[in-house]
């Protein structure tokens, strides 16, 4: 497998008025293309900042951030898709045009792109509300369009900060399949940021556990399940709970 | 309404009901209106009140006949109408491309903030003998206070609506690569839309201030000059009938921007 994205000994400080703040420190890790790796850590120890540097939305005070052997830059932007905490879905735009902001962002509103948001939407069972408006949706239809939004600029990589948070349980559990269903089938690399372990177990292939600030790797947890498994069905594996275990352990040594 | 014939028993007495309370409440609008005359009318004829002091509708409508056989309703209607439109449509255009120029220049924006502020709570009245020794007394004096009452509330609200969009939504372009007139465009300026709508409404209103005062201060012509003209010889009916005019005219400014705002929001199905 080749490596899709590689932190080699990154340090980032923040500056604010009454002090320095280490975010991250020494921190390296590689992410395989078509893996998908879950960041997990104490609260406020810096996982959004990773996804920050990646998006390049932010720059390393020291050390690099490879993408494709490349440094990160504005230019690889399109590289990345980057998914929020919230939707985020204009409410003046119907789902088609949503699904198209990217695009026409990136002056690529052309019809192989069109087509492939047409047929990205039809794949995930949202062709019968492309003229919908965002607020005629449910909450896990806004999410999968937002996911479809991210992927209709073809990105090599996703960036998914806590994309599941915003939504009730029950619907966290269909749109966590949905995700996965559509990141696996699309063929896609995804980094996943989440402070909810069985989130984390649930859907990925490798767990990152940070330390505290200033945030380095505590340890990696390569999970093995059988890859026929939904999100969903990972649950009620017994691997489940032993993962879930180690790694909670693994956290709370941390607080 | 194809499946009208579905609907049952209880949603018709819904829908009946809805229908009559909508209707008792324009009843009850025009009752008011309807009452307010018709006391009014009432009290002068029967000397409860002095006409010559309150006027009374027949002698306002009396008045206007007289104004629109003799022309001058129009004069002045459209005299006062065409300033205001024009302080009107000048500060909300050059108000809101301020706000943009702000909200795009962070710095400019912190320097001028407390500017704005100041001059925000100055009384603009006071300007108003600076306008007529500067730019003459005339129209461009009267449209120019329309401007300065309107102007600046324009650009600080627009600023406000701005500002007040959530960081992740921009961090969301940025992430797809779009640059700042890019998020100008796809973001802030459709989000502001509604907005922008209000401080339609709530200038509607202020143009009027504006050009109005400016009347009182220096005109030939125009509502503003006929009421203060009516002011000062003692002829209510002149003052109440001027009155009457610009109510009927701020009001169809006023309905003209609740269509446009009905219908954009249709538009975008809000």
């Amino acid at each position: 497998m080749n490596k899709l994205l590689e932190f080699k000994n990154v340090k980032l400080t923040y500056q604010t008025k009454k002090n320095e703040t280490i975010a991250l420190e020494n921190l390296s890790f590689s992410v395989f293309e078509e893996e998908f790796v879950s960041i997990v850590g104490p609260s406020g120890c810096g996982k959004t900042t990773i996804l920050s540097l990646i998006a390049s939305l932010i720059k390393p005070t020291s050390g690099s951030v490879l993408l494709c052997g490349q440094p990160v830059k504005n230019k690889t932007s399109s590289m990345v898709g980057y998914m929020f905490q919230r939707d985020n879905l204009f409410d003046w735009r119907t789902v088609f045009k949503n699904v198209c902001l990217g695009l026409s962002i990136q002056h690529k509103l052309k019809s192989p792109y069109i087509e492939k948001s047409r047929s990205l939407l039809e794949k995930y069972g949202l062709k019968d509300f492309e003229n919908y408006y965002p607020t005629q949706l449910s909450g896990g239809m806004r999410q999968r369009v937002a996911l479809i939004r991210t992927l209709a600029t073809d990105p090599k990589l996703l960036l998914l900060d806590e994309p599941f948070s915003a939504v009730d349980f029950q619907t966290r559990l269909l749109v966590q399949d949905d995700v996965s269903y559509i990141i696996k089938s699309e063929r896609k690399t995804a980094i996943l940021v989440t402070h909810d372990i069985s989130e984390a177990v649930s859907l990925s292939d490798r767990v990152l556990i940070l330390t505290k600030r200033p945030a380095k790797i505590k340890c990696i947890k390569s999970l093995d399940f059988n890859k026929s498994l939904t999100p969903f069905q990972r649950r009620s594996d017994p691997k489940f709970s032993k993962y879930f275990n180690e790694i909670w352990e693994e956290l709370k040594s941390e607080e | 309404m194809k499946n009208k014939k579905f609907f049952s028993a209880e949603h018709k007495k819904y829908l009946r009901k809805t229908r009559l309370n909508r209707l008792l409440i324009s009843l009850g609008r025009w009752s008011v209106l309807l009452f307010i005359i018709g006391l009014w009318e009432l009290s002068a004829q029967l000397a409860l009140i002095d006409p010559y002091i309150t006027s009374s509708p027949s002698r306002v409508a009396k008045t206007i006949i007289a104004w629109a056989k003799d022309g001058s309703l129009w004069l002045h209607s459209w005299t006062t109408l065409y300033e205001t439109l024009i302080a009107f449509a000048i500060s909300i255009g050059l108000g809101s491309l301020l706000a943009i120029l702000l909200y795009l220049f962070t710095p400019v924006r912190k320097i001028f903030e407390p500017y704005l502020v100041v001059l925000n709570s100055l009384p603009k009245i006071a300007l108003g003998p600076l306008l007529i020794v500067w730019v003459g007394a005339g129209t461009k004096a009267i449209v120019l206070m329309g401007i300065l009452i309107c102007i600046i509330i324009t650009t600080m609200s627009m600023l406000q609506s701005f500002v007040a969009i959530p960081q992740e939504k921009i961090l969301l372009l940025k992430t797809l690569g779009a640059n700042r007139f890019q998020v100008l465009f796809k973001l802030i300026l459709p989000h502001a839309i509604p907005d922008f709508i209000s401080v339609l409404k709530i200038n509607v209103g202020m143009a009027w201030v504006g050009t109005i005062m400016g009347e009182y201060l220096v005109s030939q012509a125009g509502l503003g000059y006929l009421i203060n003209y009516g002011g000062l010889v003692f002829n209510l009916d002149t003052v109440m009938s001027g009155i009457v005019v610009l109510c009927i005219l701020a009001s169809l400014m006023y309905f003209s921007v609740a269509t446009l705002e009905h219908y954009i929001h249709k538009k975008r199905n809000l």
